[in-house]
């Protein structure tokens, strides 16, 4: 059944991709790019011809709803399942490779130059992602004692470690009235970078010191005597 | 590191027990039990006395404090 949901997902969403595909190459070969081009929407008059486009747009938004909508059932599940049982979450350890959206964080040295944004450096927070790969690999196991015990280390460990990088950093940037890189903007920007940072190792910190003062010991030889 | 003496393993083979089965008869992993055997992890009160009623060994035998 679940493989079956699965396919289905994977069905819709390449149906939805062809759709928006054909309709955006409808637009541009024979209704002059009407709503693949940026549009005054405040002059906007319909045409039959904008059909096509208006009917994928509204499936695709859709499509993103449901996906949405999976996502949020996955989560409360996964949490019903937590508090219901004394095992980690399962997941994959593969969803490690998220943390490889941290580089959209880059993004924000282009938004800030084109739109004096700031906000995407917030991405790069992302990089605790790569702690996924840890959490998968302590996929599923009974939380003993020594597993709650090592939690709290780790947590309190990476806790500290984020918040000091964190103190320190405003501690730095507040010399010079603020204005240490020039600008207050630049202090700004070098503050979102560095706090983002610092959660992303906080995240990341937290499953990797538990995972190694869980697992340490299972490589040092110990088998059953 | 806990510093103290471990009898635990002496105790489990007396018991003829594995370190799977005494670990799923006091509720823990087996490599609790491997680190507990070598004086390696200070366990909880609770976890000791389950481990001592599940060897029938007093406690005191078991975990040697200096």
């Amino acid at each position: 059944m679940k493989k079956l949901n699965e396919k289905i997902t994977v069905i819709l969403a390449v149906v939805v991709v062809a759709l928006l595909a054909a309709a955006s190459w409808y637009s541009v070969t024979f209704n002059d790019r009407r709503l693949v081009d940026p549009m005054d929407f405040s002059a906007y008059e319909f045409r039959v011809q904008d059909l096509p486009m208006i009917v994928s747009i509204a499936l695709f938004v859709l499509y993103v709803l449901y996906l949405g909508v999976l996502v949020v059932r996955a989560i409360i599940a996964n949490k019903l399942r937590a508090e219901g049982s004394k095992t980690t979450r399962k997941l994959n350890p593969k969803l490690g490779l998220l943390g490889f959206a941290g580089f959209l964080g880059f993004s924000g040295f282009w938004t800030y130059s084109a739109f004096h944004a700031v906000s995407p450096f917030v991405f790069f927070a992302f990089f605790g992602f790569f702690g996924f790969f840890y959490e998968g690999r302590m996929s599923n196991t009974f939380m003993d004692e020594r597993y709650e015990e090592n939690r709290a280390r780790a947590e309190l460990t990476a806790h500290r470690t984020a918040i000091s990088i964190t103190f320190l950093s405003l501690l730095l940037l507040n010399l010079n009235a603020g204005a240490l890189l020039g600008s207050l903007e630049y202090t700004l920007i070098a503050l979102t970078i560095l706090i983002s940072l610092a959660i992303a190792l906080d995240m990341f910190l937290s499953e990797y010191l538990l995972y190694r003062y869980d697992c340490a010991d299972q490589t040092d030889g110990g088998g059953e005597d | 590191m806990p510093d103290f003496e471990c009898r635990l393993k002496k105790y489990r083979q007396l018991k003829e027990l594995t370190q799977e089965q005494l670990a799923q008869q006091v509720g823990v992993r087996r490599e609790t039990i491997m680190r507990l055997e070598k004086a390696q992890y200070n366990p909880s009160l609770k976890l000791a006395v389950d481990i001592s009623r599940a060897v029938e060994a007093p406690i005191e035998e078991i975990f040697l404090f200096p």
